[in-house]
């Protein structure tokens, strides 16, 4: 009997530290292998200074990711924290009560370091905090030294609307197609959209419309980004079968040295590489980044950005244990590794100061000094809106809609989700 | 669902005793296979269809409860979407190119392939093959023939000289390519039902009208094909519904691109409905789609009723 009992003790004894490991699913939609090995590595550093949490890390493709999550937050098979771009999708999220507080979990120091900026953008209308910033994105314009020398395009004659149009006129006159395009993907034309919008509309311009005031999306400045989006279009500016092709395929294009110009945020720095024929890219010596060209009269600040500030979610069966997770993830050191590797800009205080890369530093600085960072207009519309947003703004790229009806089917969107 | 009716219809023609004892019989095979089937269905299929018809009748982005009722609201958003029309188009053009080419080439191949023989067999498997192929699988490899930079077809293009098009990012082209692969995929799975269906007839018959000296295609029309007619019967039912549910193969071909141009239903509902969160949108598009695959089923039974008793 008393072999029996010691047997059992012991079996409960080996069963035991596995009962009482806490599990984190991180769902995240890193995709970069070397990127994905840094989190894993992190991972495994969290777990063992803490043995009884276990960090899994599921992943989902961007675009599967989109359209799974609704339905996963409201499964038994939530993740506890998921990737967030913000904006209008965390709100609808926040507000339907599928999201975890964690003002009065996290930790000050992890607050101070995503900065006032990191607060508000995961601060809900409720007032509550429910996420973690990670990072900062901006969409430049990427470009490739070695074509503007061919073509004998001076960069510092793009920075003017008509100064650009006809370096994009060079371009085509000496056979190199002067803008990489991934129209099938949608979501990067509308990045030529926005920064028209940010430069014609401004802040007050955009944030007017969004609430629907006025003629909303449908007013003059907006008609106005569609017309000179529709200007460059006329151009066929973009590379063969544009429409054809994934943002991929068009990051690899311009990797290849096969496109003058990318219109991009600062992630393609990496995926640019990834995505090229022999996965090297463009070298930094041949790389570029130049502002969106300016157009008089246009309301916005020229310091105005265009990006993201993405981060991550809790949602409503998240542990204290995720928290923690995301406390030791988000904190300088870790985010260190990530600025040196340059796959994002981090928020986190003192992590960016590392970057050496001189693309990240710039961009980190553009950001730093914008008037106005606005959150991409896809994610910050919600997804009904912005896939309206997406949708013109691809037929834009593709001249086979008039300005004024993309600018009211957007108006329409909006006063349709309101 | 059928074991009921059955059960019930040969249970009448029985006397009195032997109806009960039968009835016996017949309950509990009844009790122990129908329940899955039933909750299965319940569960799956039956729920599901109440949902959307629900859902169809609110405004709800698919998070949280479901309070905005707005009517016919969604129904009227459909019907009146710029897109629409497009998708209810494409999915006519499946369904004409399946029934006036796809099958009709299965039916020439399956007479072609209908002897026994090695060679046959091959072929019968090469033919057979894309059906095997998962439709997501198919739609890749299609994509790497039709892409313009580096794909098969401006390769032959180059060869002859001829300058070919992005097809999936050309609004002209997009449609007629995809049918092409459509054609491809599905018509061995018809040549084998055809096969079935042929390898069923006597050879007696056909030897007979040999030696009445019957010509090849007189046999093929008047022989061959009529006895096939259960076979056809099917496999024009099994073409209609799935052009009207295609989904699968678009979506890793051009994802409904380029401007929408090549949405079927089921892809603008997912459009739409799903990825725009837009789950009301949604369900009006599904329970239209629902009514037009009942529509299609129920005159397809009078027609061919009709065409019985004639």
């Amino acid at each position: 009997m008393k072999r029996i009992a010691l047997a059992a003790t012991l079996s409960l004894a080996a069963l035991l530290p596995a009962q009482a490991q806490t599990v984190v699913r991180h769902l995240h939609i890193t995709s970069i292998p070397a990127e994905v090995e840094l989190m894993n590595s992190i991972a495994a550093d969290f777990m063992a200074q803490n043995p009884d949490i276990v960090v899994e890390l599921p992943f989902l493709e961007n675009e599967a990711f989109k359209a799974k999550l609704t339905t996963l937050l409201q499964s038994a098979d939530a993740p506890d924290v998921f990737h967030t771009w913000g904006g209008g999708v965390f709100y609808e999220q926040a507000k339907a009560g599928f999201l975890r507080p964690v003002e009065d979990v996290l930790s000050e120091e992890a607050k101070e370091a995503v900065g006032s900026a990191g607060i508000s953008a995961f601060t809900a209308e409720d007032g509550h905090l429910y996420g973690v910033a990670r990072d900062v994105a901006e969409v430049v314009l990427w470009y490739n030294k070695d074509l503007f020398e061919q073509a004998g395009v001076d960069p510092a004659s793009m920075e003017t609307w008509d100064g650009f149009l006809a370096g994009v006129q060079a371009f085509k006159d000496a056979g190199i197609t002067p803008i990489a395009l991934g129209a099938k993907d949608k979501w990067p034309a509308h990045f030529w959209w926005s920064k028209l919008v940010v430069r014609l509309a401004g802040q007050d311009g955009f944030q007017a419309a969004a609430r629907g005031e006025g003629d909303g999306f449908a007013g003059e400045d907006f008609v106005k980004a569609g017309d000179y989006f529709l200007e460059l279009a006329a151009m066929e500016p973009w590379q063969q079968g544009y429409l054809a092709a994934g943002y991929g395929d068009a990051s690899g294009l311009f990797g290849d040295g096969k496109a003058a110009m990318h219109l991009m945020g600062d992630w393609d720095y990496g995926a640019m590489k990834d995505n090229s024929a022999n996965k090297e890219g463009i070298p930094d010596e041949s790389l570029g980044i130049l502002p969106f060209p300016t157009i008089e009269g246009g309301k916005g600040d020229p310091t105005d950005t265009l990006g993201g500030l993405g981060g991550v979610l809790f949602s409503k069966n998240a542990s204290d244990a995720a928290v923690r997770w995301v406390e030791f993830f988000n904190n300088q050191e870790n985010q260190a590794k990530y600025a040196k590797d340059a796959y994002y800009i981090p928020i986190s205080k003192g992590a960016a100061d590392v970057m050496t890369n001189p693309f990240k530093v710039q961009i980190a600085r553009n950001i730093g000094n914008a008037h106005w960072h606005a959150l991409f207009f896809d994610q910050a519309l919600g997804p009904n809106v912005g896939g309206v947003v997406n949708d013109v703004s691809a037929e834009l790229a593709g001249n086979s809609i008039s300005a004024e009806e993309a600018a009211e089917l957007i108006k329409e969107a909006v006063d349709d989700s309101l | 669902m059928t074991s009921i009716v059955t059960g019930a219809s040969a249970g009448s023609a029985l006397s009195g005793r032997r109806r009960r004892l039968a009835e016996r019989k017949s309950l509990v095979p009844l009790l122990l296979f129908l329940p899955p089937a039933v909750l299965l269905f319940t569960v799956f299929v039956a729920l599901p269809m109440v949902d959307a018809a629900t859902f169809s009748f609110f405004k709800w982005n698919g998070y949280g409860p479901i309070t905005d009722f707005v009517g016919f609201k969604n129904y009227e958003d459909v019907l009146t979407h710029r897109n629409f029309g497009t998708a209810v188009r494409n999915s006519l053009i499946a369904v004409a190119v399946s029934l006036a080419i796809q099958l009709p080439l299965a039916m020439w191949c399956a007479i072609a392939l209908s002897e026994r023989g090695v060679s046959i067999n091959v072929m019968r498997t090469i033919f057979f093959l894309p059906f095997m192929l998962a439709e997501v699988a198919a739609g890749l490899i299609w994509k790497f023939v039709y892409d313009g930079n580096y794909g098969l077809l401006p390769a032959i293009g180059g060869a002859i000289g001829v300058e070919m098009p992005f097809v999936l990012g050309d609004r002209t082209w997009v449609i007629p390519a995809i049918m092409l692969v459509i054609t491809w995929k599905y018509f061995g799975f018809h040549m084998m039902i055809y096969i079935a269906g042929l390898q069923s007839i006597p050879g007696e018959v056909i030897e007979a009208a040999r030696l009445d000296g019957v010509k090849k295609w007189q046999i093929v029309r008047h022989i061959q094909i009529p006895m096939v007619r259960s076979a056809l019967v099917i496999s024009v039912f099994f073409s209609i519904t799935g052009a009207l549910q295609l989904f699968d193969l678009i979506i890793p071909l051009s994802n409904g691109g380029p401007s929408h141009s090549s949405h079927t239903i089921v892809t603008f509902l997912y459009q739409f409905g799903i990825l725009r969160m837009n789950l009301g949108f949604g369900g009006a598009v599904s329970v239209l789609l629902f009514i037009a695959c009942v529509v299609v089923a129920l005159a397809y039974r009078r027609i061919l009723f009709r065409v019985e008793h004639n």
